[in-house]
């Protein structure tokens, strides 16, 4: 216990905490002004007149619309627009409208350049996006954090005070996850916090349902869980190579040739759901809970193309095991390897 | 009282590829007694860094038993860990942290008290530095806090690997006095591995000579040097040109005598009494200048035991000190001492007689 306090306390004093931590702070708050100064409450009344005024003079130059605005009939008459009279989307319009709508073709929405901030339905994506970034930056120091040990040579200093590998591996790995949940959590209720906020005093707050809150609870667990993978993942890869670099080298390297690797090998075999050769694709349906592959047309005359489901625990699975394959060669080479 | 340290037949072998396995330590015995201070020496890759990374842990070792305070390590040392400090090469640390840091994160790792992070700091001179980063510490400065570190858990058997690397002139004097207070005062046994020799000399109750990762002697320093001191004499004369000369004729008269020429000078070997020399060579024509009996210091002990003495115009590589052979038991030390060197054991001067 006092190990992994004091594995804590290292990571805290480290100034690349305080460099990362500022930026992630800096970060949320800057999406939040961001968002807070491109989302308005919708158009003001002068506004709306203006761009009703502007859609008007675009369909005033249709000799058709002119027509219709003036027959109230027009739909009737003209067997051309006839099905706009049983076109549920019509339904309650006025008749100028639906003449803007089936016939002219300009509507005062088209003159809006409006952006209104809806909590309820764009914050769960924005807060995922946040832990995402703030998972990653936590890997980062997670990894660091062991991969510096080895580098600076502190490691067999430490190893000399404790000489119990899985104590110390445990206590260091504890460290890094516990920074990296603390880290995600602080910042995905900051990020909560301000997008309400925003939503509140700039845009729509909408309505936070019992489903709702259901839904983003899984959304943002799933993602603190990938979060702490991957800070897991990059622990255990800085342990196998004793560098930070080599960590932080692998996972670039793979998400930039493996990716480049998995388009050549799609493009070039005739493969099947090449897409569930890339990482991303077994990410994204961790986060999301579900992805669809849509596959090719498998004959000449079948237009129903195959799919491949991708459910949140298969990519738990799959990702899960490779964590873990790695977490476990990093145990077990730690275990047996001669410190440097 | 049994041994704080048994080590014995400890074997590591470095496994190359593409070349052949090392063996770095081969077949290496240690005993160090409760309450001295120990010293252990060999040459450069003789394997001292390596017994002790192997005591400590840090590395397999391929066959041999290794035992502190009777418990058998590495399987039992996170017993027996807390009641030893050790510095293994000098140690690095995080260098973006302050030396104060760096002790307070080991001390509350292992639970040892805060006040022994300031007494340490004081205790090796690191007071005033504690403050700064370690980045910005001199190679003694680190070698310090290194020893801080040691001391920290207030140990009962410190391990110091080239403790005074890097260390000025006052820091090694204080260095001596803090490991001599240590172990004759506070009763810790302490181990530590060096290359220089007279402050071994001074600091050492016993040692440990190694050689390609085997032992080569064993014993108290002052028994080890005096057990080396054949004496020989050291011969000069009015004109080099009769150093030759002076040899054949010495030689001749009792073939057992080794005379060798060392540039101005003679070397005398095996010659019952100086008188004989002297008659010796005044029988054959040849009057000396210069007649003085040398005693050994560790160096020159150091230098004969390990094969690596200086040869004119060539370098003693790193691998080419003397190989103990597999069967044959280490060098006993001889205890009878002859009657005038057992005093100069602790002298310094090459020449300590004239
Ligand atoms: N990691 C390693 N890989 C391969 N060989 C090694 C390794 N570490 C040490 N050796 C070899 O083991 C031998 C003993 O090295 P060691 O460091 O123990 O020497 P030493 O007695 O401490 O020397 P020095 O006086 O220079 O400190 C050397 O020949 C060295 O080349
Ligand atoms: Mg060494």
């Amino acid at each position: 216990m006092n190990l992994f306090k004091a594995e804590l306390r290292r990571i805290a004093r480290r100034r690349l905490t305080l460099v990362f931590g500022i930026l992630l702070l800096a970060g949320v708050v800057g999406l939040a002004v961001i968002l807070a100064s491109i989302s308005t409450e919708g158009p003001d009344e002068a506004a709306l007149a203006e761009a009703q005024a502007q859609a008007d003079e675009m369909n005033e130059q249709n000799p058709d619309y002119l027509d219709c605005v003036e027959d109230e009939s027009y739909f009737e008459d003209n067997e051309m627009y006839g099905w706009v009279e049983t076109d549920p989307e019509y339904e309650g319009m006025s008749h100028k409208e639906a003449c803007e709508h089936a016939v002219g073709g300009w509507w005062a929405e088209d003159f809006l350049w409006t952006y209104t901030f809806d909590f309820a339905d764009e914050g769960p994506f924005l807060i995922v996006g946040v832990m995402i970034v703030a998972g990653l930056v936590m890997m980062l120091l997670g990894s660091s954090a062991i991969g510096a040990e080895w580098s600076s040579g502190g490691m067999s200093n430490l190893m000399v005070w404790h000489p119990n590998r899985m104590r110390l591996w445990g206590a260091k790995l504890g460290a890094a996850l516990t920074a990296c949940a603390a880290g995600v959590v602080v910042l995905a209720a900051l990020a909560f916090g301000l997008l309400v906020l925003v939503a509140s005093l700039r845009g729509e707050v909408g309505v936070l349902n019992g489903v709702w809150w259901e839904d983003t609870l899984e959304l943002v667990l799933r993602t603190g869980v990938l979060a702490l993978g991957m800070t897991l993942l990059g622990a255990s890869l800085a342990m196998l190579g004793r560098h930070t670099a080599i960590a932080g080298g692998v996972i670039a390297g793979y998400l930039i040739i493996g990716e480049l690797i998995v388009n050549m090998v799609s493009m070039n075999l005739s493969m099947d759901f090449p897409e569930r050769l890339s990482l991303y694709t077994w990410v994204g349906a961790w986060i999301t809970g579900r992805i669809e592959l849509v596959g090719g047309y498998t004959g000449f005359n079948d237009m129903t193309p195959d799919v491949m489901v991708i459910t949140w625990s298969d990519a738990g699975a799959l990702l899960g095991g490779i964590v873990l394959l790695f977490a476990a060669l990093a145990t077990w080479s730690f275990q047996r390897r001669d410190a440097a | 009282m049994p041994p704080i340290i048994e080590i014995s037949g400890l074997r590591k072998t470095y496994r190359r590829s593409f070349r052949q396995p090392h063996n770095a330590l081969d077949g290496l015995d240690l005993e160090v007694a409760a309450g001295q201070v120990h010293g252990f020496l060999g040459p450069n890759g003789s394997g001292k860094t390596t017994t002790l990374r192997a005591l400590l842990g840090l590395i397999r070792v391929d066959g041999g038993t290794m035992r502190i305070f009777g418990q058998e390590v590495p399987h039992r040392l996170p017993e027996v860990v807390g009641r030893i400090g050790a510095v293994v090469e000098s140690p690095q640390f995080f260098k973006h942290f302050s030396g104060r840091l760096t002790l307070q994160l080991l001390a509350e790792s292992a639970g040892v008290p805060k006040e022994r992070v300031e007494a340490v700091l004081e205790q090796t001179g690191l007071r005033d530095a504690a403050k700064s980063a370690v980045k910005g510490y001199s190679l003694g400065m680190r070698q310090r806090l290194a020893v801080a570190q040691a001391l920290l858990k207030q140990p009962e058997l410190l391990i110091l690997d080239e403790p005074a690397n890097g260390l000025d002139p006052a820091g090694i004097h204080h260095m001596r006095e803090l490991l001599q207070w240590l172990a004759h005062e506070q009763g810790v046994t302490v181990v530590v591995s060096s290359h220089l020799l007279s402050e071994v000399q001074q600091l050492c109750d016993s040692m440990t000579i190694v050689s390609r990762g085997r032992r080569i002697v064993d014993g108290s320093v002052a028994e080890i040097i005096a057990g080396h001191s054949g004496a020989s004499l050291s011969v000069r004369f009015p004109d080099a040109a009769s150093l030759p000369e002076a040899a054949d004729a010495l030689v001749n008269a009792k073939p057992e005598v080794g005379a060798v020429v060392e540039r101005d000078r003679l070397v005398v070997t095996g010659a019952p009494e100086a008188a004989w020399v002297t008659r010796t060579l005044a029988d054959a024509g040849i009057y000396l200048s210069e007649l003085v009996t040398q005693t050994k210091n560790l160096e020159s002990v150091f230098l004969e035991l390990t094969g690596t003495a200086p040869q004119p115009g060539q370098t003693v590589q790193v691998g080419q000190s003397v190989a103990v052979p597999q069967t044959a038991a280490p060098i006993e030390v001889p205890v009878a001492v002859t009657p005038d060197a057992g005093p100069q054991a602790g002298t310094e001067a090459e020449e300590a007689q004239r």
